[in-house]
């Protein structure tokens, strides 16, 4: 009880000083303080020294930033440079299927169509698979002598092997293993549309593409928001796919950021930590400028 | 040799394969760990995610925008060279071989915080300045007001809180070392040889593994679909 | 009141979540991370059915009831090499013993993370040189010291489809070598008929064997690589004109799948795939990787071969340490179930066992001229090197990325990747 008249005194402080908010906001920050910003907080320290993992990392200041950016001779400069410009090739292609697909497939559902229900946990399913899983179904698919595609298509495509067809064959792989979930987030946001919107435009004799345009894009703007911004940082984190489908290949083209910081850090070779860490945080940086500009063009403007 | 899909007979020999081997390959224990470790992480995230979403969109409190912004700038930095300090971290707690190495940590994520928050911003501000009016506090608020609306997006989160943890698999294979305590999805990857590639073994024990999940999405997506119509929110 | 109850629920549910951390925290503490005392925690990279094998050894060891018994934990192979900086980094729960490939143990060995043998070895009068495979004990004495035992050597070797080669080339296999002639002479008949002669597989092990058969050194001094030079060129000619004369299989193809099929003649593969090659219908043997010589004593095949090591651990002590040999010890003399799995123990009691002899792998220990060609690449950035190769070397192989410009960037890459390291410097 005591405990209880304890809180009850805090409550009453609250209107003054207003601590309410961060009893809210107290767990989640907490978990956060511990188990993210401090770790993050040492990855940063990490790509400011040179360091295998093992001994004592080596303070070198700003050095490895200047190799990754500045040092043209260097591999981790090369490393960088395509890693990111591919990473960036691979957002591009994917992330606006990543959207639309799903959008398109759970408004489709929503009109409940024969056997919705059953559709709908088809195109979730995928989601469900661990990414190793994925992989195994995909490579049989597009196996050059054996795979259903070419045996279907009556094609001789050499699917992982060449450009564009290895950036291909990634965004089918990346939007059927993704579609769920975001597939999820409009469907709820369909269901929160009242459905007396749609009935007044029914009155005043609207079309279907004008509804979807009029009331329903908009009123799902906050969650489609989220999912893009959510999507591209997500798929500027993409690494399973390149990694086990094209092995980053045709020569390195497929080849994403990630890849390298995973190998310099985790790879078979002694660990280069530091140059791993820089990397890492640099594309943390870019990905935080992408989702700003998304943020920043998508934002309700009120 | 033509290409087929899933032969029954691989099917039912691989699942007697997979069930049959019970001391490397207890299934059906990690089963069960995975259960406990996926249902509590859910929990875990339901409650941080849902009270904070509500303070971020709803309550005005000195730096919210600034602390929110910080929280999504620090989630996109790729969290590779972590993995060390946060092992570090699990140690220092005594968390090795525990289940809460794998329950708490993801509970740090943003990323559904602002899923909620999105949904949240969807309710009229209005709801809130009326309950106000009849003497609700926040807790209140939150509680009668917003967490029945917001019910269908929490399903969400709870699928997505349950697949993650329960598809991870990296973390655990770093934190745990007794067999008997590893999830399945790792644990399954023991099947899998290093250097036979057993495609059809891994595809048995893929679609073992997503049992539960799947059958959590079939149970939500009844509701979750179901209308948030919003003026059933105030009344009740 | 009922701002009371809501409070109530809410910070109800917190200490819920509060007691949940702190009631497991406790418990973990009861079951102990480190093990029980009379417990050797034994980690390696054995999985699939190699895992049930070692499990079986286990079982095995365990019942003759040792003062330590051995507690197996099998991780994936990637998995286990991230965890072991890891949790090497943090001081606890380290492994008493661990299985690692050879190639990992220089780079070991200079981060001070092993416990060397010396001191107690002198109680195993049979663990010697003599008792195992050369090119397997060798590698684990590093500056006069003994850092690891050798459990097995794994090679790469030629599968060959027995109807194929009576077809094209009766005699290709008369002295247990398939040189690279006599594949080029079964590739122009075999083509016709749309039958690749030589499977393109792992390229990293196809290119080392070569590359050595060429006099290429992967280092002079154990440090700097020597990595761009004629021996690489004619290596990855040698491959890119069978590709371009249609010997092989094609881009992108499975080459391993063909072969099962019957579609291939010789398959260069490792002796650890012939559980799957068993699978198949068709009728198969195995011998030594392709040459450029008939001359056995010129041969060179590509082996690996995992270690028995000790990473350094201040819960170890002296009784422990002879357990975990203890074990080491009795494996040497019962490898024969890991024979089974496909390896090739790296003890050399395995050839008096009948049932061994007759196994397809047993080729590259019976004759001791045989052993004389395994080749473990134990140059220290190794791992640098099959990282480029494992990137480079198919488009190498089939053209999409001139040879010229593969062996100048991996020496490249090998030599800026080295610069930061400090161990060279001590």
């Amino acid at each position: 009880m005591k405990a209880v008249t304890g809180v009850n005194k805090l409550t009453k402080k609250t209107s003054s000083i207003n601590i309410t908010p961060w009893l809210f906001i107290g767990p989640h920050l907490l978990i956060f303080l511990i188990f993210f910003l401090v770790p993050i907080g040492f990855g940063i320290y990490i790509s400011f020294t040179e360091w295998d993992l093992i001994s004592q990392p080596d303070f070198v200041g700003l050095a490895n930033y200047k190799e990754i950016l500045f040092n043209h001779d260097s591999i981790f400069y090369e490393q960088f440079q395509t890693g990111l410009k591919n990473t960036f090739l691979f957002v591009l292609f994917a992330v606006p299927f990543c959207i639309l697909v799903p959008l398109f497939l759970a408004t489709a559902l929503h009109a409940k169509p024969k056997f919705w229900k059953i559709f709908q946990s088809l195109f979730y399913m995928p989601s469900l698979f661990a990414i190793s899983a994925v992989v195994i179904i995909w490579k049989l698919m597009f196996d050059v002598t054996y795979g259903p595609i070419n045996h279907l298509f009556q094609l001789n495509t050499l699917w992982l092997r060449n450009q564009p067809y290895a950036w291909v064959s990634l965004v089918i792989v990346t939007v059927w293993w993704t579609i769920g979930g975001n597939m999820v987030i409009y469907q709820a946001a369909l269901n929160g549309i009242p459905k007396d919107y749609y009935e007044a435009a029914d009155i005043d004799g609207a079309s279907g593409m004008q509804k979807f345009l009029k009331i329903t894009l908009p009123s799902m703007k906050s969650q489609i928001l989220y999912t893009v911004v959510l999507t591209t940082i997500s798929q500027f984190n993409v690494y399973g796919q390149p990694l086990m489908l094209t092995g980053g290949g045709p020569t390195n083209s497929t080849r994403v950021l990630l890849m390298n910081i995973q190998q310099n850090a985790f790879g078979s070779g002694q660990s280069i930590a530091g140059i791993a860490s820089a990397m890492a945080i640099i594309l943390g940086v870019c990905i935080m400028a992408v989702a700003s500009l998304q943020f920043f063009f998508l934002r309700d403007k009120k | 040799m033509g290409f087929k899909l899933l032969p029954i007979e691989w099917v039912t020999t691989n699942y007697v394969e997979l069930l049959s081997d019970n001391t490397s390959t207890p299934l059906l224990r990690w089963f069960l760990n995975s259960l406990v470790i996926s249902v509590s992480h859910t929990l875990l995230v339901l409650t941080v995610v849902s009270l904070s979403a509500f303070a971020y969109s709803r309550l005005e409190f000195k730096g919210k925008k600034m602390l929110f912004s910080f929280l999504m700038g620090t989630m996109m930095f790729p969290a590779v060279v972590n993995l060390i300090p946060l092992y570090k971290i699990i140690d220092t707690l005594d968390w090795v071989n525990s289940p809460l190495a794998m329950i708490v940590p993801g509970a740090a994520s943003v990323f559904n915080i602002f899923l909620v928050r999105q949904f949240m911003s969807n309710i009229p501000i209005e709801f809130d300045e009326a309950a106000r009016i009849d003497g609700a506090n926040d807790f209140q608020i939150f509680s009668k007001i917003i967490l029945p609306l917001i019910k269908p997006v929490l399903l969400v989160v709870s699928l997505f809180a349950f697949t993650g943890s329960w598809n991870d698999f990296l973390w655990p294979s770093i934190v745990f070392s007794d067999i008997e305590k590893m999830p399945i999805t790792p644990g399954l990857q023991l099947l899998q040889g290093m250097y036979q590639s057993q495609p059809t073994l891994l595809m048995a024990g893929a679609f073992v593994a997503i049992v539960p999940t799947f059958v959590l999405y079939l149970f939500a997506q009844k509701y979750f679909l179901e209308s948030m119509s919003l003026s059933s929110g105030v009344k009740g | 009141m009922k701002k009371m109850s809501r409070l109530l629920l809410i910070l109800g549910t917190l200490g819920l979540v509060v007691s949940l951390f702190a009631g497991c925290g406790n418990s973990t503490k009861k079951t102990g991370a480190g093990g029980s005392k009379n417990e050797i925690t034994f980690w390696n990279p054995f999985t699939g059915p190699d895992g049930k094998n070692m499990q079986a050894m286990i079982d095995a060891y365990n019942k003759t009831n040792p003062e330590y018994k051995i507690k197996n934990v099998s991780l994936k192979e990637t998995d286990m090499y991230t965890k072991i900086p890891t949790v090497v980094n943090s001081k606890k729960n380290i492994p008493d013993v661990t299985i690692v490939h050879a190639e990992r143990l220089k780079q070991y060995k200079d981060n001070h993370m092993l416990t060397a043998y010396d001191d107690y070895l002198s109680d195993y009068p049979k663990m010697t040189g003599e008792n195992y495979v050369t090119e397997a004990w060798n590698i684990g004495n590093i500056e006069n010291k003994r850092y690891s035992i050798p459990l097995d050597i794994h090679t790469f070797g030629l599968y060959y489809n027995k109807d194929l080669v009576e077809k094209y080339l009766p005699n290709a296999l008369d002295d247990q070598i398939v040189t690279f002639d006599e594949i080029k002479e079964v590739g122009e008949k075999a083509q016709k008929e749309n039958i690749a002669s030589l499977g393109v597989s792992w390229v990293k092990p196809n290119y080392l064997s070569l590359y050595a058969q060429n006099g290429g050194e992967l280092s002079k001094d154990g440090t700097t690589p020597t990595l761009d030079n004629a021996a690489g060129k004619k290596t990855y000619k040698l491959w890119n004109n069978y590709v371009k004369e249609g010997y092989t299989t094609k881009d992108g193809e499975d080459a391993t799948q063909l072969f099962l099929t019957g579609k291939v003649v010789f398959l260069p593969e490792g002796i650890w795939m012939q559980n799957q090659i068993k699978q198949s219908k068709i009728n198969w043997g195995l011998t030594n990787a392709p040459q450029l010589s008939a001359d056995l004593s010129q041969a060179v095949n590509w082996s690996s071969s995992h270690q028995f090591v000790l990473f350094n651990s201040k819960e170890r002590n002296k009784a422990k340490t002879k357990g975990v040999i203890d074990f080491i010890d009795w494996v040497r003399d019962h490898s024969m179930e890991w024979a089974k799995s496909g390896q090739n123990p790296a003890s050399l009691s395995i050839l008096e066992n009948e049932e061994y002899k007759k196994m397809p792998q047993a080729i590259f220990l019976l004759d001791p001229e045989e052993q004389k060609t395994l080749k473990i690449f134990d140059y220290k950035y190794n791992g640098y090197v099959s990282e480029y190769l494992e990137a480079h070397g198919v488009d190498t192989i089939f053209g999409t990325e001139s040879i010229d410009d593969s062996l100048v960037n991996m020496q490249k890459e090998v030599t800026d990747k080295i610069a930061k390291d400090k161990t060279n410097n001590e």
